[in-house]
């Protein structure tokens, strides 16, 4: 029956639409919501002597003046950050080759640039031990036309970098792509009329156009690595540690799930302006 | 005629892409169909079949296999369960908060999703959830809302409802409609859904080891132990061969979809 019917019927009742939408939304407010908070909540209000509960920020006076967790976050902050350094140049070079390319090799590139989306990150993380690591390919290449062995990334801050940068390329480069799409053709030629190099076309009608796909990009990116934990697990060292392993750590090995909670909570803050614009940017594609 | 100039970027970007992306994955297709290769030989002194063998004779690898499986099915039913008929509505019919509500499943995307997980492990651990087969299930679930809602919302929407009403007009009960005009419309983009949803759940990795490890093990938690404890490396590089097939066939499906600009619109591009 038509969609009017419906609600027409159902007037003073539920509306058959929430009904149907309930059990996804019921699903988000307990599993998504509701740990927020309580998260908050939990940290916030901690067990007292008596039996109770009271307001104390103990939990994070302890994470900030703990060397260990502070190493925790800085490792964490300048991995995200040497992350999107070279993710940018890469992807932006990249996207820009494709925008104005065509013929097979731009889709051989492309096809490249987009195919780590189809290697799950436990299959890269092993790909690059096996490549990088200690007697892997890399050594075995270079020792066979005499040269020294390099010092392996791996199990340093670089492992992760060099994973999470590969795992990042594809969405990054997809995003991007789709922001060099607003990009007309005759805007570019009627600058390059006028006298414009290359270089002052980027500057001055491409950029201006894809910033706003550039600050999505960057705060996916931002949201993804901050609490990456295979890659990080699997590559980097056991100390320091980034955010994810830590948290994971604390939960379950450590067996102190107040910590690594309030350790999220932390997490959550540092994220939460790229958070926002992210949602706020996809809501308003979804919209359009 | 001017000949085509050769192009010099796409070569220098074909070249890196290749030995940054392509080359590790072969190194590791290599080893898994290697018998024997020693160090500083560049190639292996016997390929074959052997760790083939000894990898598919593993209780423990059977064992993942049946759970990734199970879990990924139960999680892509339940999910087409709860979210199909919510798409349906998002799609055709008015009721009050429609959009808000819509938009609420983004919620867990403005949160790094790691500290999320830690958060609603939390609220597990009260539940005694932690190391449970339903424990996972529902974690994945969570992971599954978005697509599964927003992608066959623009499905139902795209289907022509003149179709459906010059259907009515002649006498077509609604089920029937449905069945026959409705369904078979949007029947491949669902498709695609629970396709992406059975994948993404077959490899979420941080979930199953947050909340099931050790006692709910999945093909890439065994991997991850694999890469910590195994010393013999084809274990591991066959393992990444039998792990890699889902993606493999998503990714034959997945072709067309990707290359077209709504996909990184989704994302926010």
């Amino acid at each position: 029956m038509p969609a009017s019917d419906i609600v027409g019927r159902a007037r003073g009742r539920v509306p058959t639409g929430l009904l149907l939408v309930a059990p996804p939304v019921a699903l988000v407010c307990w599993m998504i919501i509701w740990p927020i908070f309580s998260a908050i909540a939990r940290t916030l209000w901690l067990p007292d002597p008596e039996g109770g509960r009271q307001l104390s920020v103990a939990t994070y006076t302890f994470f900030f003046t703990d060397s260990y967790s502070l190493n925790n976050l800085a490792i964490t902050l300048w991995t995200t950050g040497v992350c999107a350094a070279f993710l940018l140049p890469i992807c932006l070079s990249i996207a820009l080759y494709l925008r104005f390319a065509d013929g097979k090799l731009a889709a051989y590139v492309q096809g490249l640039a987009i195919f780590p989306m189809f290697v799950p990150s436990i299959i890269l993380s092993y790909a690059l031990i096996r490549v990088l690591g200690p007697n892997g390919t890399v050594d075995l290449l270079l020792n066979s036309v005499g040269l020294p062995k390099i010092n392996t990334p791996y199990l340093t801050p670089w492992g992760p970098v060099i994973g999470l940068v590969w795992d990042n390329i594809p969405i990054t480069v997809l995003i991007l792509l789709s922001g060099l799409g607003a990009v007309s053709d005759q805007s570019i030629e009627a600058a390059r009329d006028v006298g414009a190099n290359r270089r002052s076309v980027f500057w001055h009608i491409i950029l201006p156009r894809i910033t706003n796909s550039i600050l999505v990009a960057i705060s996916f990116t931002v949201l993804g690595i901050f609490s990456a934990f295979t890659l990080p697990y699997v590559l980097g060292p056991a100390a320091p540690e980034m955010m994810g392993p830590f948290m994971q750590r604390t939960f379950r090995d450590l067996n102190d799930p107040t910590t690594a909670i309030t350790q999220a909570v932390i997490t959550f803050c540092f994220c939460i302006a790229f958070g926002i614009f992210y949602v706020r940017s996809v809501a308003k594609n979804r919209k359009a | 005629m001017d000949r085509p100039r050769t192009d010099w970027t796409g070569i220098a970007f074909a070249t890196a892409l290749t030995l940054l992306i392509v080359f590790p994955l072969l190194v590791v297709a290599t080893w898994a169909f290697t018998n024997v290769w020693r160090y500083p030989s560049v190639i292996p002194q016997e390929f074959g079949l052997r760790y083939w063998h000894a990898v598919l004779g593993r209780a423990d690898v059977w064992t993942s296999i049946t759970t990734s499986l199970t879990l990924a099915t139960v999680v892509t039913l339940i999910s087409a369960a709860i979210c199909l008929p919510a798409a349906y509505a998002f799609a055709r019919l008015e009721f009050p908060g429609r959009n808000i509500l819509f938009f609420s499943f983004l919620a867990g995307h403005a949160f790094p999703k790691f500290g999320l997980l830690v958060a609603i492990a939390g609220i597990f651990l009260n539940l005694g959830l932690i190391g449970t087969f339903w424990g996972v299930v529902l974690i994945q679930l969570v992971g599954t809302l978005l697509f599964m809602i927003w992608i066959p919302v623009a499905a139902f929407q795209s289907v022509d409802r003149r179709m459906e009403e010059s259907a009515r007009d002649v006498g077509a009960s609604p089920l029937r409609v449905f069945w026959s005009i409705t369904l078979p419309q949007a029947g491949p983009t669902i498709a695609a859904a629970l396709l992406l949803s059975f994948v993404g759940t077959f490899y979420e990795t941080e979930g199953a080891w947050l909340i099931g490890a050790p006692q709910v093990r999945t093909l890439p938690v065994l991997m991850i132990s694999f890469i910590n404890n195994q010393p013999v490396i084809q274990f591991g590089a066959v393992l990444s061969v039998l792990l890699w097939v889902p993606s493999f066939i998503a990714l034959l499906f997945a072709r067309r979809v990707i290359g077209s600009g709504s996909f990184a619109r989704g994302f926010g591009g």
